[in-house]
């Protein structure tokens, strides 16, 4: 057996040995029996030194547990190092999904939400055509869409933006009423039910002054309007 | 280098499933093993038992081990685990150790021999320890300072080189040599007849 072996076996036993020659002798212990076997006797011998009261000094706890081990399947080529250089990601990578699921949700409810009157571009409100007709001053430049200006000069019944929901239907302000049924006096309710439906078949100018009723107001003074 | 290098190496080897790397874990540390769970059953063939499956366990779990505390200390912990609930299933209590330590040895001994050790067991025993305890005194005394100092006290190379008032390399030198010493003794007296020699390891 080489000396120089030997005595850097008994180095790496008392973990005394440097890193890169532990690599290498580790390799050559676990395939070299009689290597093995005089790293055991090491053991053996301190276990003797320290006198440990009970122990069984040829116990055959090695050989049992070698032989359960080698029945058992080999252990999988995990790499821990890059286990952890890999960990600092996860709190990331974790945040990333829960903001992901966070904006597709508001996204979709967005899209679900029925169209109320405060989200909808605002026209052009009837206190701007109030001023228009107590007025020959038109409005500055700036506070009127472009496509409108583009239009004809009427403040009367502005022109809707192509594109946006400038009117909300009748039919989704009733449901609306109904949806906040519990705000409204039933009798109040009807007549205002009645007057969608009523409004649904006459003039889309109609429809436009009663959207823009709603537009002014917020849903709570409409049903304070309503009662 | 550093202080757990060398049963990490050997760690790292069994996490890429090579499982010889774990005998000569379980070599290096199964006197240790069965004497901590020994403070938890009294019957060495027990505590044995018990420490095999401390073992089992650790390396079913070793690919968790990632090395952020020393490779013992993580095996310390699951064989007082493996041992409380051995001692909670079989309803056994643990031993007190308020006594006092005459108390204890008496104990001990009762112990073991009213227990499974056969005599063949015991003397095979007495016999690698006062094999040993001969070989340690026909040392030369600088060896066995060495020796002494590392497997008795636990002191590092650089803490033994402060005491001797000898380079590292020296210590190395001096406990490779008691070692080596130890060991031909030992071999001499398996093959001799007492014992076999693959119940050295």
């Amino acid at each position: 057996m080489n000396e120089e072996l030997d005595s850097q076996l008994s180095a790496m036993f008392d973990d005394e040995l440097a890193h890169a020659e532990c690599e290498l002798l580790a390799r050559r212990l676990s395939r070299d029996a009689e290597l093995k076997a005089r790293w055991g006797r090491y053991a053996m011998i301190a276990a003797a030194i320290r006198a440990e009261r009970g122990v069984r000094l040829h116990a055959q706890v090695a050989r049992r547990v070698s032989a359960i081990v080698v029945a058992e399947p080999a252990l999988a080529a995990a790499d821990p190092a890059r286990g952890r250089q890999l960990r600092w990601w996860r709190p990331a990578a974790g945040a990333a999904v829960a903001a992901g699921v966070a904006a597709v949700s508001i996204l979709w409810l967005r899209a679900q939400a029925p169209v109320s009157p405060a989200s909808a571009p605002q026209p052009l409100s009837a206190a701007v055509t109030a001023a228009a007709g107590s007025s020959a001053e038109a409005p500055s430049a700036a506070a009127i869409p472009e496509r409108a200006t583009a239009g004809p000069v009427s403040y009367v019944v502005p022109p809707a933006p192509r594109g946006t929901v400038a009117v909300v239907p009748a039919t989704e302000l009733a449901n609306y009423v109904v949806a906040h049924s519990m705000f409204t006096p039933p009798m109040a309710r009807g007549n205002l039910l009645s007057s969608f439906i009523t409004s649904e078949s006459g003039s889309a100018g109609n429809n436009v002054a009663v959207s823009q009723d709603f537009a002014e107001d917020p849903p709570h003074d409409a049903h304070g309007a309503a009662r | 280098m550093s202080a757990d290098a060398s049963d990490l190496s050997l760690v790292r080897r069994v996490q890429r499933g090579d499982k010889g790397a774990f005998d000569a874990l379980v070599l290096k540390y199964q006197h240790k093993l069965v004497k901590l769970v020994m403070r938890y059953v009294r019957n060495p063939a027990e505590a044995e038992d018990i420490a095999q499956e401390a073992f089992i366990k650790a390396y079913r779990a070793l690919p968790q081990f990632r090395g952020d505390s020393a490779f013992y200390t993580w095996l310390y912990r699951i064989a007082i685990n493996t041992a409380k609930n051995a001692v909670v299933s079989r309803d056994r209590s643990p031993i007190d150790y308020s006594i006092d330590r005459n108390a204890d040895e008496s104990y001990d001994m009762q112990g073991r021999m009213k227990d499974s050790e056969t005599p063949e067991a015991l003397v095979l025993t007495d016999e690698i320890r006062s094999t040993v305890n001969a070989a340690i005194e026909a040392l030369p005394e600088d060896l066995r300072t060495a020796i002494v100092l590392r497997e008795l006290e636990g002191l590092s190379y650089e803490e033994i080189a402060a005491a001797m008032d000898c380079p590292v390399g020296t210590v190395r030198s001096r406990i490779f040599r008691a070692r080596e010493a130890i060991d031909r003794r030992l071999r001499e007296v398996f093959e001799g007849g007492l014992g076999r020699a693959e119940e050295l390891g």
